[in-house]
C-alpha cells in the first residue's frame, strides 16, 4: 500500500487556508493477520486492511479530529473543512486555548528492525506453527488435562505518513507479531480457565518473522504449560500474617504500567480522560513527591529495539526518548504531549500515540519497566523466613486514579526459610499504590517483557506495549486469599 | 455510498474466484463527539468510516477479513487475496455451509434522520446545556462525551439474502465532581425525541453532592444494592458466557447447564436484535439470519447458548441469529423487570452498600466466574433499610454464578445502559444481591 504524501499536505494547506492556526493529518494503514486454532481446528483466519486518513486542526485554541477513509482528493477536503467548522463551532465552550509547546520537529523515515517481511509470509506458515504449538500443550501436563484450547497468532504492519503545518513530515513503518492462548485446564473435576502466557497478555515484539524465532514460542508454551498445570493444582492458602512477597517479572511489569505509567499521563491529572479511563492521584504540582522507596525505579522508553511499543517519532512529531518515572521512590517525570507539555511549561517526551487513522493522538505508555538491580534470584529469597513468590497473574484491577490496586496470583509458591516450597492458590495482592512502592526493597538482575493491549480513550483505543520488569522483593505485605 | 451495490459486487467477486459460500456486510458510521472536560470543550470528533467485511469458504476452507478501503479496484484486490489466502488453509471439520433464505426481517424505528443530519454547533449546544445543568445542580466540575452516531449496513450472502438497516443513536457519558466526590450520569438513545441528557447531567451532579462526606466500613460480606450501571456490566458477562464459542473454548462459568439452574427464578435475559431504543440494533446477523429475541435465562433457567450456524452445527442446534462468523455474542441484552422500587430494596438491607457506578471487571477463572470489581463514583453504605453515608475503596470480590442464583430484589425502573465500561447495550433494572464479598486495599 502506499500511502500518497501529497493527500496529506492538501489536507495541511486546505485546512491552513480555512483559517486554522495548526494542522496535521496521518495517512495510516495497518495489515493485520489473524490465525486463530480451537481445540486442533483452524478457525476462519482473519485479514484486516485498515487504511485512512486522520486530521486534527486547531482554531483560535479550539481543537478538533477527523478521519475518513474515502481518499479522493475532494473527500480529503470536505473531511477538513468538516474539522474545521467544528472547531470553530467549539470555541465559545473552550476554556484556556489549547497550545502546543515548542519541539523541533522530525523529518524523515524510521522503522523497526525487520529481517523476514511479514507480508511475505503465508497464512499456512503460521497455521502450521500454531499446530505444532498446540502439540506441545495438547496432552496437558503433570496430570493436568488442557481439554479446551485457543491459540492466536497475530501480525501487523503498521505504516504511517505524517505531516504538521509546524514542519515536521516522517514516514514510519513497524511490524509486530504475537502469539497468545486460552486453555481450560482439568484436574479432579475441577475446571481452570487460564491463558498462556498467564495475565490475558502475549508473547510479542517488533519486527518480522524472525520474531518467532527470538520468541521460541515452543520452548515458552511448554514451560509455562507445565508450569500452570502445576499451578492450578495448588490448594494451598497464603499465610494470613503479613509477609514477605517476591513478585515475578509478569507481575511487576503490569503493576509498573497501571499504577506508575497510568497516573503519570498528564492528560488524566488534568481531567481530561475523566469520564472515561479517569484521572491520577498525582496532581500537577507533584513532581517531587516521594511515594517509594529508595529502591524504585520506574521508567517509560519507546526507543528500545523489538520492544511492542516501539517508536521513534511519536503522533506530534516529536522524537522519543526514554522518561524516567519514579527514580530512587519519587515521582520524576510525567507523560506528555505538545498540549499538556505547555499547560505544564515543560517540552513534550513524545508520548503522543494513535492505534489507527480514526483515532485521535492521546498521552499512551509504550514501554513501562522496572529497572533492573543487583540481587540475583536466590539472594532475594534469603532472609524471608516466611513469604510467598507470586510468579504470576490471572485477575487485576485499579481505581481510576490508580490508587487502590488488585493482583491475584496464578503461579506463586510458599516460601520458608529462604526456599520455594508447594504452591499457594491465588493469592491475592491488595495495596495501595504508595504502599507498593514502599515496600519494595530489592530488585532483581533480571528483566522480562510481555506484550500487552493497553486501553484509552474514546473512541477506545488498544495500543500495542511491552510491560516489564526483573523479580522485586515487597517486605511486610498481608496477601488475601480468594 | 450505496452499499447494496458494494456488497453484491464483493460476493460476485469472490464467488467468481471460487468461493463456494460467502458472506458481504458494506457498512457505513458518521460518529460525531463532543469530548468535555472541567467545564470545557476538550475536542470534537467527526469520524467517516465505510468498511466491508467478508467471509468465504472454499472446500471447507475458511477465511474471512475487512477493508476501510472501498475503492472498486481495492475491492477487487481484497477479494483476490482472501481467496488467495484461503486456497492454501487447511479444511476445517468445523465448516457449515451459510445459512439460505428468506428470512423474514423484523422491523425497527431506531433511525431518527435529526440525529444523521445534526449539523456543526447542535451537539456543542448540547453539551453547553449539559455543562450547565450539572452546575446548576450544584457540581463543581464536569467530564464527559457526547456522541451522535448514524450507521448504515447492507449485506449479500450466497444463502441468497441482500438485506439493507441503518439506525442512529446519541449517547452521554458524564461525571461530576464536588471536590474528589464524583457521581456518574448515562443517557442512552435511538432518537432524539426520547434522549434527556439533562436528567443525567443532574442525577450525577446529585450523587456527587451525597458522596462529599465518607464514613467508615470493613471488608465483610453485604449485600449490595446495584444500580442499572452496574447491574449492566455484570449482565454483559452473562451474555458473553452464554456465547456458544466460549462455552466451546471452556472459557465460560456456563458449559453444560443449559436447562439447568443458573440463576434465582426472579431472572430473565434475553438478547434482542431489534428493541426499542436498543443502540445496537441489527435485523441480521454477519451470516444473514433474520436477528431475534433469545430467551437465554428464563426464570433462572438457562434455555440456550447464542449460535451461528458453524456452532449451530457442533452443538446440534439451530442458529439464534447471533453471528459473529467465529464468535456468536448478544447484541442487545434486557433483564426481566421486577417488583421493587429503589427505595424498597434499600429498605430491604440490614446492612450492605448501593453501588451506582463500576469499571475494570476482570476474571481470575473465566471457567467458574470468580471475579472483581471496582465501585466507582457514588457508592453509599446502607444499614437497617437507611442510607447512612457515602464510603470509598471498596473492591466487589465474588463468584458471577454464585451471585446470579442470590438475586434477591429485581427493580420495576430500568434503564437502557451504554458506555465505556458496557459495551454490550443492555436493558438494566437494579438488581438486590445478597451476601456479597466486598474486600479494601491495605496501606
Amino acid at each position: 500500500m502506499s500511502l500518497d504524501p501529497d493527500l496529506a499536505k492538501l489536507a495541511v494547506d486546505h485546512g491552513l487556508s480555512l483559517g486554522a492556526d495548526y494542522v496535521e493529518a496521518r495517512l495510516h494503514h495497518i495489515l493485520e493477520v489473524g490465525c486463530l486454532l480451537r481445540n486442533s481446528s483452524p478457525e476462519p483466519t482473519i485479514l484486516v486492511d485498515s487504511n485512512g486518513l486522520g486530521i486534527r486542526a486547531r482554531y483560535k485554541g479550539a481543537l478538533a479530529f477527523g478521519a475518513s477513509n474515502t481518499l479522493s482528493t475532494q473527500s480529503v477536503k470536505e473531511l477538513v473543512e468538516e474539522v474545521v467548522k467544528r472547531a470553530k463551532a467549539s470555541i465559545r465552550l473552550v476554556g484556556e486555548p489549547i497550545e502546543f509547546s515548542g519541539e523541533e520537529m522530525g523529518r524523515g523515515s524510521w522503522s523497526a528492525e525487520e529481517k523476514e517481511r511479514l507480508e511475505d509470509i503465508g497464512v499456512q506458515t503460521m497455521l502450521k506453527h500454531l499446530r505444532e504449538l498446540d502439540d506441545v500443550i495438547k496432552d496437558g501436563f503433570h496430570g493436568v488435562s488442557f481439554t479446551n484450547r485457543l491459540l492466536m497468532i497475530e501480525t501487523s504492519v503498521e505504516e504511517k505518513f505524517y505531516v504538521n503545518s509546524d514542519g515536521a513530515e516522517l514516514r514510519s513503518r513497524v511490524p509486530r507479531l504475537s502469539i497468545s492462548s486460552f486453555i481450560n485446564a482439568s484436574y479432579n473435576g475441577k475446571n481452570y480457565a487460564i491463558t498462556i502466557p498467564a495475565g490475558y497478555s502475549s508473547i510479542g515484539e517488533s519486527g518480522g518473522w524472525e520474531v518467532v524465532k527470538r520468541l521460541d514460542p515452543y520452548t515458552f508454551f511448554r514451560e509455562e504449560g507445565s508450569n500452570l498445570a502445576k499451578a492450578v493444582k495448588s490448594e494451598r492458602k497464603p499465610p494470613s500474617e503479613p509477609v514477605d512477597v517476591v513478585l515475578g517479572p509478569d507481575v511487576v511489569g503490569l503493576v509498573a504500567h497501571e499504577s506508575s505509567g497510568h497516573p503519570a499521563e498528564a492528560d488524566r491529572i488534568l481531567g481530561r480522560e475523566a469520564a472515561q479511563a479517569g484521572e491520577s492521584y498525582l496532581k500537577k504540582d507533584s513532581l517531587g513527591l516521594k511515594v517509594g522507596s529508595s529502591e524504585a525505579y520506574v521508567s517509560d522508553d519507546p526507543t528500545i529495539p523489538h520492544s511492542m511499543g516501539f517508536y521513534l517519532y511519536d503522533e506530534e512529531g516529536v522524537k522519543a526518548r526514554k522518561r524516567r518515572l519514579i527514580e530512587a521512590g519519587v515521582i520524576k517525570e510525567y507523560l506528555h504531549n505538545r498540549a499538556t507539555a505547555n499547560v505544564f511549561s515543560t517540552k513534550s517526551n513524545a508520548a503522543s500515540r494513535s492505534v489507527a487513522y480514526n483515532r485521535e493522538p492521546i498521552i499512551r505508555m509504550a514501554n513501562t519497566y522496572v529497572e533492573p538491580g543487583d540481587y540475583s534470584f536466590e539472594e532475594m529469597l534469603e532472609g524471608i523466613k516466611l513469604g510467598v513468590y507470586i510468579k504470576s497473574f490471572m485477575e487485576w484491577n485499579i481505581d481510576d486514579v490508580r490508587f487502590n490496586q488488585r493482583y491475584v496470583g496464578l503461579e506463586a509458591y510458599l516460601i520458608e526459610r529462604g526456599e520455594l516450597k508447594e504452591g499457594v492458590k491465588a493469592p491475592i495482592l491488595e495495596v495501595t499504590t504508595p504502599k507498593f512502592w514502599s515496600s519494595l526493597d530489592a530488585r532483581g538482575k533480571d528483566i522480562q517483557f510481555r506484550a500487552a493491549s493497553c486501553g484509552k480513550g474514546d473512541p477506545m483505543q488498544g495500543a500495542p506495549v511491552w510491560t516489564g520488569g526483573p523479580h522485586i522483593r515487597l517486605r511486610n505485605i498481608r496477601l488475601g486469599a480468594r | 455510498m450505496d452499499l447494496e451495490p458494494i456488497a453484491s459486487e464483493v460476493l460476485g467477486e469472490l464467488v467468481k474466484l471460487g468461493a463456494e459460500d460467502a458472506s458481504v456486510i458494506a457498512a457505513q458510521s458518521f460518529e460525531r463527539m463532543v469530548r468535555f472536560s472541567n467545564n470545557t470543550i476538550s475536542v470534537t470528533k467527526s469520524i467517516k468510516d465505510v468498511v466491508v467485511f467478508a467471509y468465504a469458504a472454499l472446500n471447507k476452507r475458511r477465511i474471512m477479513g475487512s477493508t476501510s478501503n472501498p475503492s472498486q479496484n481495492a475491492l477487487k484486490e481484497f477479494a483476490r487475496r482472501l481467496i488467495e489466502s484461503c486456497k492454501i488453509l487447511d479444511a476445517s471439520p468445523e465448516y457449515a455451509p451459510l445459512p439460505k433464505g428468506p428470512f423474514t426481517y423484523p422491523t425497527h424505528t431506531n433511525y431518527d434522520p435529526k440525529i444523521e443530519s445534526c449539523e456543526e454547533g447542535v451537539l456543542e449546544e448540547y453539551v453547553k446545556q449539559i455543562i450547565d445543568q450539572a452546575i446548576k445542580a450544584g457540581g463543581e466540575r464536569t467530564a464527559g462525551a457526547l456522541t451522535a452516531e448514524a450507521s448504515r449496513i447492507s449485506i449479500a450472502t450466497t444463502g441468497g439474502i441482500r438485506q439493507s438497516d441503518r439506525s442512529t443513536r446519541i449517547l452521554l457519558n458524564q461525571r461530576v465532581f464536588v471536590g474528589d466526590a464524583s457521581g456518574h450520569g448515562l443517557a442512552c438513545s435511538t432518537r432524539l425525541n426520547t434522549f434527556n441528557p439533562l436528567a443525567a447531567a443532574e442525577e450525577a451532579a446529585e450523587y456527587a453532592k451525597k458522596a462529599v462526606n465518607r464514613g467508615p466500613w470493613s471488608e465483610g460480606v453485604y449485600d449490595l444494592i446495584l444500580s442499572p450501571t452496574v447491574a449492566a456490566d455484570l449482565i454483559q458477562h452473562v451474555g458473553e458466557a452464554a456465547s456458544a464459542f466460549a462455552v466451546e473454548s471452556g472459557i465460560s462459568f456456563l458449559v453444560g447447564r443449559v436447562n439447568e439452574e443458573v440463576a434465582c427464578d426472579l431472572l430473565t435475559l434475553v438478547d434482542h436484535g431489534v428493541a426499542d431504543g436498543a443502540v445496537n440494533t441489527r435485523i441480521f446477523d454477519d451470516e444473514g439470519v433474520a436477528t431475534r429475541d433469545n430467551v437465554i435465562i428464563e426464570r433462572g433457567i438457562l434455555r440456550t447458548y447464542l449460535h451461528n450456524s458453524s456452532t449451530a452445527k457442533r452443538f446440534n442446534a439451530s442458529t439464534t441469529g447471533s453471528a459473529g462468523i467465529i464468535d456468536p455474542h448478544p447484541w442487545n441484552l434486557e433483564v426481566y423487570p421486577g417488583r421493587y422500587s429503589p427505595d424498597e430494596m434499600i429498605k430491604e438491607v440490614k446492612e450492605g452498600f448501593l453501588i451506582t457506578n463500576n469499571w475494570y471487571t476482570r476474571f481470575q477463572n473465566l471457567r467458574t466466574g470468580d471475579y472483581s470489581t471496582l465501585p466507582r463514583d457514588a457508592t453509599f453504605y446502607i444499614k437497617d433499610g437507611e442510607v447512612k453515608y457515602c464510603v470509598a475503596g471498596l473492591r466487589i470480590s465474588d463468584s458471577l454464578p454464585r451471585q446470579l442464583k442470590s438475586i434477591s430484589a429485581i427493580s420495576k425502573e430500568r434503564r437502557w445502559i451504554y458506555w465505556w465500561e458496557v459495551t454490550t447495550p443492555t436493558l438494566a433494572p437494579y438488581l438486590l444481591i445478597k451476601q456479597v464479598n466486598v474486600t479494601k486495599a491495605v496501606g
